[in-house]
Formats: C-alpha cells, sequence, structure tokens
C-alpha cells in the first residue's frame, strides 16, 4: 500500500484520501472561514498575545491592531485553498502548506472547546462529546502525514542565517 | 500563502531620539538597547513535530536544534526561540501566530 500523500517527481504532491475525511475538511473550512474573528470565542485561540505583562496592555493592544486583519486573511486564505482543492488527487507544495495551516487551525479550535490536556484519554463512545474528539483525532492524523512530506523538504542542517 | 510582513509591519519606523537629549539618562538607555526575546509556550495540542517544523520553517534552524527548542517547550514550559529588536521580535511572534503557535515577547532583563 502506497502513503496516502507522496510527493512525485514533479514536485507535486499526490493525495490519496478517503472521501469522508474530504468532506470534512470542505465543511469545516466553509464553517470556520465566515466567523473567523479574534471576538469570536470559537476562533479566540488563533489570535494569541503577543505581550502579557501586567505593563505591557497598551504594546498588546497596538499589535492587536497591527496584525489582527492580517491573521484573519491569513486564515481565511487557507480555508479557501482547502476548500477548493479538498477533493483534488494532485496538490502544488504551496496548496499543501495551506492544508497544514487549516488543518492545524482546526485542530486548535477542536482541542480548545474540548479542553483537551495532554494527557487525556479519549471520551467513552457514549459522551456527548466523543464524535468531536474522533475529529479532532482524525485531523491530528492528516496533520501528521502533512508534516512528514513537507518537513522532508527541508534541509537538516537548517539555513544559513539560522544562527541565534 | 507567504510569510511576508502584513503591511503595518513594513512602514513601522524605529522612534527617533529627541534632538535635546544631552545627556540621555543611562537607565533609559539601557533599557531601550535590551533586546527584547521571543518565548513559545507548551500547549496541549500543537503536535511536536508540527512545532519542530514551525522553528526550521521559520527561523532556518537545522533540526537538531529545532527538536531541542521543542522538546525545552515541551518539557520544560516555555523557550526562547530567537531575540533582537522589538520590531524583529514583534514580527517573530506574529509568523509564529499565523502558525498557532502560543508565542509571546518580552525584554530581556
Amino acid at each position: 500500500m502506497s502513503a496516502p500523500i507522496k510527493r512525485r517527481r514533479d514536485g507535486r504532491y499526490a493525495v490519496k484520501l478517503d472521501p469522508g475525511v474530504r468532506a470534512v475538511l470542505v465543511t469545516m473550512s466553509e464553517q470556520l472561514a465566515p466567523v473567523l474573528s479574534p471576538h469570536e470565542p470559537m476562533t479566540r485561540r488563533l489570535f494569541p498575545p503577543a505581550y502579557t505583562g501586567a505593563d505591557d496592555q497598551g504594546a498588546e493592544h497596538d499589535y492587536r491592531e497591527l496584525v489582527d486583519d492580517a491573521l484573519v486573511n491569513y486564515h481565511q486564505q487557507a480555508f479557501t485553498v482547502v476548500a477548493e482543492t479538498a477533493n483534488a488527487e494532485i496538490l502544488t507544495e504551496s496548496e499543501l502548506n495551506s492544508w497544514l495551516s487549516a488543518v492545524g487551525s482546526m485542530r486548535l479550535v477542536l482541542g480548545t472547546r474540548l479542553d483537551v490536556s495532554e494527557d487525556m484519554a479519549p471520551p467513552p463512545p457514549e459522551d456527548p462529546t466523543a464524535p468531536e474528539y474522533a475529529l479532532y483525532e482524525l485531523l491530528g492524523q492528516l496533520q501528521y502525514l502533512l508534516i512528514e512530506v513537507l518537513s522532508a523538504e527541508l534541509p537538516d542542517e537548517g539555513r544559513p542565517e539560522g544562527d541565534l | 500563502m507567504s510569510e511576508t510582513a502584513p503591511p503595518g509591519f513594513r512602514g513601522r519606523q524605529v522612534e527617533a531620539l529627541p534632538v535635546e537629549a544631552e545627556s540621555p539618562d543611562l537607565d533609559e538607555v539601557n533599557k531601550t538597547d535590551r533586546p527584547w526575546l521571543v518565548i513559545v509556550w507548551n500547549d496541549p495540542i500543537n503536535l511536536m513535530s508540527f512545532v519542530t517544523f514551525v522553528f526550521q520553517k521559520l527561523f532556518g534552524y537545522s533540526k537538531e536544534k529545532a527538536t531541542q527548542l521543542m522538546l525545552d517547550v515541551h518539557y520544560k514550559g516555555r523557550a526562547v526561540v530567537s531575540s533582537g529588536t522589538r520590531e524583529r521580535a514583534e514580527l517573530d511572534v506574529y509568523r509564529l501566530h499565523e502558525h498557532g503557535l502560543w508565542a509571546t515577547m518580552e525584554q530581556s532583563t
């Protein structure tokens, strides 16, 4: 059996995924894109604070003014790409990066809503959150596959400017 | 999708020093000179391999260094991932926020 996501010789990626997974990507992208906002409780996790010190409230206010629109645009663009390409068999690296970004955002939204912790056991099947938790896990498996193929393209030794 | 700065960052200038400052307050000078640290905090959602990937991609760190920083975040709760001027740090925090990481910045003491 071949890998679900595989880099081709032309630098694009062959994507073999269950139609159900693809449908989830479309649905979630279409649901999240229009409500993306730092003021919307469901998507607030996508807008973390930069300054958290007691004396930094002014700086945090300025930071939000500077970046919130750009962050909304960034995430919206990723959701748009995913909604448009969710059923494609072949994706470019750029499209796959949008998938990684959008799937990561979906997990952050779901994980925050489920209030997950690191050593959390999955809820029992009769638990009302079980379906959402299963979706969270499924997106985690997809994200893992995406990271695996995309990180293979990064040089192990880093880039020259990457010295702290 | 790119990693370019949002429009606001490009026009941002470092504030000019006041001309009339003949003998600058040394504490103030030191405060201005102290670098800003970009800190990534542990969170229960982002995958470890994703955090390593983001450090490699954004900062050009080697896989080894990115992995070590990720492990620091995971086991110590936080790690300083870059440092520099306030503008530089703010841009790094923004790029980490694009990727959903819990990043903050503070001036070193």
